[in-house]
């Protein structure tokens, strides 16, 4: 991983450098700004940082923070990220390279809540707002929101849906969960096995992680499959996870037989829904995220105002619901018709 | 595995013979035989370590030992295989190749695109997907064997250069609504054996063909064993090792596009740490980073015992966590044992 955080800090240089060149005309930068009550006229630049690149979940969100900055005006999108959701460091790096780039806001999904902490607090004290979405830092300060699903309340109804989808009788069932030890998967596990505690004919057989690998979910799904043969149903707990844990159904010709609720919202997961091989997807609002992440941000900048946490909500998606117009809004986002309504 | 019976005119030997002309044939016979015996007696050690992990996980299990089961190992461990042979070949002339993730990823993904946008049935993807990979494998090739970079450095920069690639093309979100033709690599059957075994085997076979029958195979170890040696008894190493990464990068481009296949689409990030998966399997097989020695039968029992330790801890439900201990105390348990055997017989020899 340190290859990753080498090639982060390489591309911030270069892209500091590019700042540098193109900054020298037009930068005029109230180093004040940042800080409470004082406001920024003129261009905005906000540093806008997913938990890493290379998912379909966080180009919405990307999606959803162009869009604010679009409408808002004047205001551009630093997007960048890490390739690796466990490259920790690298983001550490990447959100300090911001911060010495002098951007005027930094709206990031921390990778890991403790390790980046002290990332928010060093841009908070160069005077660089930091806005957090999806996944917050622990301990976050009071002036930094968290633009987020809550995980927990969306992976209790997962569970919920699976008992509701599996009906009466002892039934045997699996999770797959990503990322041990980052925040948003404890989060989704902690909920599920909440959730599984008040459905007490449901048993967990089995529970490992994807590494976010559609590859390694695909493979432990296969195995738990082969342990636990009368296995009735799965719940996958991102998108690779959830398309691997199909795959793998699939494969064993058990497709419909053992009932997958999944998370998020990628093309191949909801062309799965469409053809039975998922029950159901718990599906959040990156876009809104995105969305309130830089809306509120550039008010802030601009008019002062105070930024507050908000839940972005989860919409749950099922063969039945999914061509409403309301759920539809969700699944494909667009600036024309921003699924940011309360 | 036949030893002393093996056809192979010791390939340390060429590049001795330059140099220590003096020594006594009787010598170098056995030094020949000593290297031959230490290469069977890691794949001894671990041979032995497999075959006692199968019994343990039979008794453990009642699911193991099970058709279903054997085909799904099989087809769980055909990337990590063929892509370990690349490695390995590369391990035996003294080198690394760190960037096989990354162009697994590479070629995966270009495999997946020219299906999607262009049309190309997936054999012509492969086609691809191997050209990609060959073209990378040059490059470090030329970063190696011409401007003398180390293997290390050239293929670390490969790494970064690949997966940023692999971000540019796919606008860093993965390759999906492929055809059901896609899979046929990953997931199709010939004559009841899953496709990417017989691939598998076909690729492990062939390089094994080559490495321990062929003049090419011959160069590659005196590469590995002395370099400079090399070089000054004729052989063209400059070519040969160039031809070394292409061919390796081939397989790489290969094993990216069964995993592509094998989940039907292309993911931006796939492959991320399959090069410590990789070197891990040829190390276990009795690959030494010191170069010259390492076997492809080695490497493909590497490959399968990691691959049998992860399908055992999920049968037995064991947290990932102790699976990743477990690897690593693999990996310190066969090079010990093997150096350990190597030493006793140098004792002897």
């Amino acid at each position: 991983m340190a290859i990753d955080s080498r090639t982060r800090s390489g591309l911030a240089v270069l892209a500091a450098l590019a700042a540098l060149t193109a900054g020298a005309c037009v930068e005029v930068r109230d180093d004040s700004g940042g800080g409470d009550g004082g406001t920024v006229d003129g261009p905005l630049e906000i540093a806008v940082v997913p938990k890493a690149v290379g998912h379909e979940f966080w180009s919405t969100v990307r999606a959803g923070a162009e869009c604010a900055a679009e409408l808002a005006g004047d205001v551009t999108v630093e997007w960048d990220g890490v390739s690796a959701e466990t490259d920790v460091e690298g983001q550490v790096n990447l959100i300090q390279n911001f911060v010495t780039q002098e951007v005027d806001g930094i709206v990031y999904a921390a990778t890991d809540a403790a390790a980046l902490a002290p990332a928010t607090q060093h841009a908070l004290d160069a005077g660089v707002p930091v806005a957090m979405i999806d996944s917050g830092t622990d301990p976050q300060p009071d002036e930094v929101p968290l633009y987020a699903t809550d995980n927990r309340a969306g992976a209790v109804e997962a569970a919920n849906l699976l008992a509701q989808a599996l009906g009466e009788g002892e039934h045997d069932v699996a999770l797959i969960e990503f990322q041990p030890g980052s925040q948003t998967n404890t989060e989704r596990v902690e909920g599920f096995t909440e959730g599984l505690a008040q459905h007490g004919n449901l048993n967990l057989v089995g529970q490992q992680p994807s590494h976010s690998d559609v590859n390694e979910a695909r493979r432990v799904t296969e195995d738990i499959l082969t342990a636990n043969p009368d296995l009735a149903g799965i719940f996958a707990a991102n998108e690779p996870s959830v398309l691997g844990a199909a795959q793998a159904v699939e494969a064993a010709g058990k497709s419909g037989e053992v009932v997958i609720i999944g998370w998020d919202a990628a093309p191949d997961e909801i062309a799965g829904l469409r053809d039975g091989q998922i029950a159901a997807l718990v599906v959040q609002n990156p876009f809104r995220m995105g969305f309130f992440g830089v809306q509120n941000m550039v008010e802030h900048l601009r008019e002062g105002t105070p930024m507050t946490s908000a839940d972005t909500g989860v919409t749950f998606v099922t063969r039945e619901n999914i061509d409403s117009e309301e759920v539809q809004a969700v699944l494909e986002p667009s600036c024309d018709n921003p699924p940011v309504g309360q | 595995m036949p030893v002393s019976r093996s056809p192979r005119p010791d390939p340390s030997a060429t590049a001795a013979t330059a140099v220590e002309s003096v020594t006594g044939a009787r010598d170098r016979f056995r030094e020949s035989l000593r290297e031959h015996l230490s290469s069977a007696v890691s794949e001894f050690t671990a041979a032995t370590a497999l075959i006692v992990l199968f019994v343990a996980l039979s008794l453990a299990s009642p699911h193991f030992l099970t058709a279903d089961n054997l085909f799904n190992i099989g087809s769980q461990t055909a990337v990590i295989a063929i892509i370990a042979v690349a490695q390995t070949m590369i391990i035996i002339t003294k080198g690394i190749d760190l960037s096989v993730g990354a162009v697994a990823a590479l070629a995966g993904v270009v495999g997946a695109i020219v299906v999607r946008d262009l049309g190309f049935t997936v054999w012509e993807a492969t086609a691809v997907a191997v050209g990609v990979g060959a073209s990378a494998g040059l490059v470090n090739g030329l970063l190696i064997a011409g401007a003398r970079l180390p293997p290390f450095i050239a293929t670390l920069g490969m790494m970064s250069a690949g997966r940023g690639l692999v971000f540019i093309i796919t606008g860093a979100v993965g390759v999906y609504s492929l055809p059901e033709s896609f899979q046929l690599l990953g997931n199709g059957e010939i004559a009841g054996v899953p496709f990417a075994v017989a691939v598998t085997a076909a690729v492990a076979l062939g390089s094994a063909f080559l490495l321990s029958q062929t003049r090419f195979g011959q160069y590659v170890y005196a590469m590995g064993s002395n370099m400079e040696a090399a070089r000054r008894s004729g052989i063209a190493v400059r070519r040969h090792l160039t031809a070394v990464y292409v061919l390796a990068g081939a397989l790489v481009g290969l094993g990216g596009m069964v995993a592509a296949s094998r989940v039907n689409s292309g993911q931006p990030n796939y492959g991320i740490g399959l090069e410590l998966d990789v070197i891990a399997a040829a190390v276990i097989g009795g690959a030494s980073l010191f170069g010259g020695q390492g076997r492809i039968a080695g490497t493909l029992i590497g490959a399968f015992l990691i691959a049998v330790v992860r399908n055992g801890s999920v049968l037995l439900d064991i947290s990932i966590h102790y699976q990743q201990v477990i690897v690593g105390l693999i990996i310190w348990a066969a090079v010990y044992f093997d150096q350990f055997r190597r030493r006793r017989l140098e004792a002897r020899g």
